[in-house]
């Protein structure tokens, strides 16, 4: 272990699903450390708990078992609006399903951690402006989310999640609608990002690209950590 | 800061994405609220109808006059010299709150009105004609003849039941008894100048208006007057004219020789009568409100409903449930202030447009009818006042703020991840 602050903690995480009769445990005591500024992909097949995992560790659910450190702050100890708040200043999430605001224009979107964060408008719209450039979305900032296709929403979603420079970034299958040279594109922003602002990235994937560019992969299966192999 | 440049625009921006599902829900509050208000204005209006009929008949919005006058209306409850002139020089003082409309002192009794065709028991008012043709609206009742002049004496103002009773026409001679200032039976010999027909029987059988200097010559008064009555104008200042009297009369007189009585004290039936009818609109209206709240909360219900996965989105970007919920009762108060706004002006619009000259209810309201002894005018004019329109968007804006509550409680608790899941 190198000397590099600690950006996520789990110890003996544990999810466990219940639905009437029928009880599914997505996460198996997991216990894993993930240093500030890794680029470490979350790998396995579907219903592998890669997805609760991220949702753990972003604070979105509560484990059944265990705990979650991020940023040095024990997640269950955390009220509501601590909570939000970290969430807020510390993570950024880029969800499977785009998840924009459909009242809201991409760039509106891109904006609006900056905006719950207080950042001013000047500064809001440079930052944006540029990662819109990074991403060839130029000329599309005034569209609704509803008048892009599913790859310039995914690449607004990573915009939203990075404009605001946070701590660590939870990103679930982030290239899955993408073609490989939009997925190309936005695995050397986010690298970039990684290198020069030291930002945390997390993936949960399939995407044997997202793993080629990942730094550290943590394989999973059956909610359990099957292999963590870090790689230079 | 958050709230202006980020809850409040997601909210109007939510209402104008459902924008069919938003216009319909406020035009249902908009219709309501202008029911509401139309409801409140015309049971104002006809009150106000009432109660002007009732006071210009009877005693004024605030009568002074001796605390047994009441009852007794007899000659010996006159008021005392003194107490009449501070109280005409306390209505003079208070004629600067711009409320007092006109005032007329009278001299009231019990007599009987006789002819050779009989004689009947009446109620005698001693009157300035000029002071009293401002007051009541007796005048305007004129069917035959005409009212009192300030030239009269031996004059008098009857109803159309009395001169049918004792057999009298336009200049036909009536005498009067009544006991005098010194216990005697006394009688007046005056002469029909006109008749009224009020519809009401009791009044049009009994009440007989003649000149007061007439009256005080007659029942050796020496310019005495047995009630001094006020109009105000608005009516619902009354009390509050009322209570100032009291305070000036009562720093220079003892309240035990006068007593001084807005309508409500004085009219305890009409008062009462207009109490149960508000009570019916109130019933009436809450049940509108309580329709009104739910458009609102189905409105706004469904449309957290529909809208999981955003909020889902929010919360995970770092909005906390406080301000999530936030979102959904700015939704609800703004849905329901421009529909509230709308509703009102409209209704005060289209009834000032095309009642203003008052809805006829004479189908509805048979010739005659009365409240407490009061005619009641089929013409209904509806009334808007200033506070009954706040007080009612208050209790709109109130509804939406309630009805709001349970879907932003909603909204605020949604589990994140579960949101997540639901289609868009």
């Amino acid at each position: 272990m190198s000397d590099q602050p600690i950006a996520v903690k789990t110890e003996a995480l544990s999810k466990i699903f219940s639905q009437e009769a029928e009880t599914v445990q997505a996460v198996r005591n997991v216990s894993l450390t993930i240093e500030q500024g890794e680029f470490t992909a979350l790998a396995g097949p579907s219903g592998s708990g890669k997805t609760t995992l991220l949702n753990l560790i972003g604070g979105l659910t509560q484990p059944s078992d265990g705990r979650v450190w991020v940023a040095d702050q024990e997640l269950n100890t955390l009220s509501h609006k601590a909570l939000s708040q970290l969430r807020l200043h510390q993570l950024g999430f880029i969800f499977q399903a785009y998840n924009l605001l459909p009242v809201l224009t991409a760039k509106e979107n891109a904006e609006f951690p900056m905006l719950l964060q207080g950042i001013d408008a000047t500064e809001r719209s440079q930052r944006v402006t540029k990662l819109f450039q990074q991403t060839g979305m130029t000329g599309l900032e005034n569209r609704k989310p509803g008048k892009l296709s599913g790859g310039q929403q995914q690449r607004v979603a990573v915009i939203r999640a990075v404009a605001s420079r946070p701590a660590l970034v939870l990103a679930d299958e982030p290239t899955a609608n993408l073609d490989s040279t939009a997925s190309a594109a936005l695995l050397d922003m986010m690298d970039k990002l990684n290198q020069d602002l030291g930002i945390t990235f997390v993936f949960a994937t399939h995407d044997s690209r997202v793993m080629e560019r990942s730094k550290r992969l943590i394989h999973m299966t059956d909610g359990a950590v099957e292999s963590d192999v870090s790689r230079t | 800061m958050t709230y202006f440049t980020i809850i409040l625009p997601l909210a109007l921006r939510n209402l104008r994405r459902q924008i069919r599902r938003t216009a319909l829900t406020a035009s249902a509050m908009i219709i309501g609220g202008a029911l509401l208000i139309f409801t409140l204005s015309f049971g104002d209006g006809a009150h106000e109808q009432w109660i002007d009929s009732g006071v210009r008949q009877d005693s004024g919005h605030i009568t002074i006059e001796r605390p047994n006058f009441r009852i007794t209306r007899k000659i010996e409850d006159r008021l005392p010299e003194q107490i009449r002139l501070t109280a005409e020089q306390a209505i003079e003082t208070l004629r600067s709150t711009g409320y007092i409309d006109t005032a007329s002192s009278k001299l009231t009794v019990l007599g009987l009105a006789s002819s050779p065709a009989g004689a009947r028991p009446v109620q005698i008012i001693g009157v300035d004609p000029v002071s009293e043709a401002l007051f009541t609206t007796l005048d305007d009742l004129t069917i035959e003849g005409r009212y009192l002049e300030s030239t009269d004496t031996l004059a008098a103002f009857v109803g159309i039941g009395l001169m049918r009773s004792l057999d009298l026409e336009i200049g036909s001679r009536l005498v009067l008894t009544a006991q005098d200032t010194t216990n005697e039976i006394a009688g007046q010999l005056v002469r029909v100048t006109g008749a009224f027909e009020t519809g009401v029987e009791a009044a049009d059988q009994s009440l007989v208006h003649i000149p007061i200097n007439t009256a005080n010559d007659w029942l050796t008064a020496n310019n005495a007057v047995t009630n001094i009555g006020i109009l105000v104008e608005p009516s619902h200042v009354a009390p509050q004219i009322s209570s100032q009297l009291q305070q000036i009369l009562g720093a220079s007189l003892s309240m035990r020789d006068v007593a001084v009585m807005n309508w409500k004290e004085a009219m305890p039936e009409l008062a009462s009568a207009v109490m149960i009818d508000d009570f019916g609109a109130y019933v009436v209206n809450g049940l509108l409100l309580i329709v009104i709240a739910f458009g609102i909360i189905n409105t706004v219900l469904m449309s957290v409903l529909h809208r999981h996965r955003e909020f889902g989105v929010l919360q995970a970007l770092g909005l906390t449930p406080k301000q999530t919920s936030a979102i959904v009762l700015s939704e609800g108060l703004v849905l329901t202030t421009v529909s509230g706004v709308l509703g009102i002006v409209i209704s005060i619009s289209l009834s000032r447009y095309f009642l203003g000259d008052g809805i006829d209810l004479s189908a509805l309201v048979p010739e005659g009818s009365e409240i407490s002894g009061t005619t009641i005018d089929p013409v209904v004019i509806p009334m808007f006042r200033t506070a009954r329109i706040v007080q009612s968007f208050g209790w709109i804006l109130v509804i939406g703020l309630i009805s709001s509550i349970y879907p932003a409680v909603r909204a605020s608790r949604i589990d994140i991840t579960e949101s997540m899941k639901f289609d868009r």
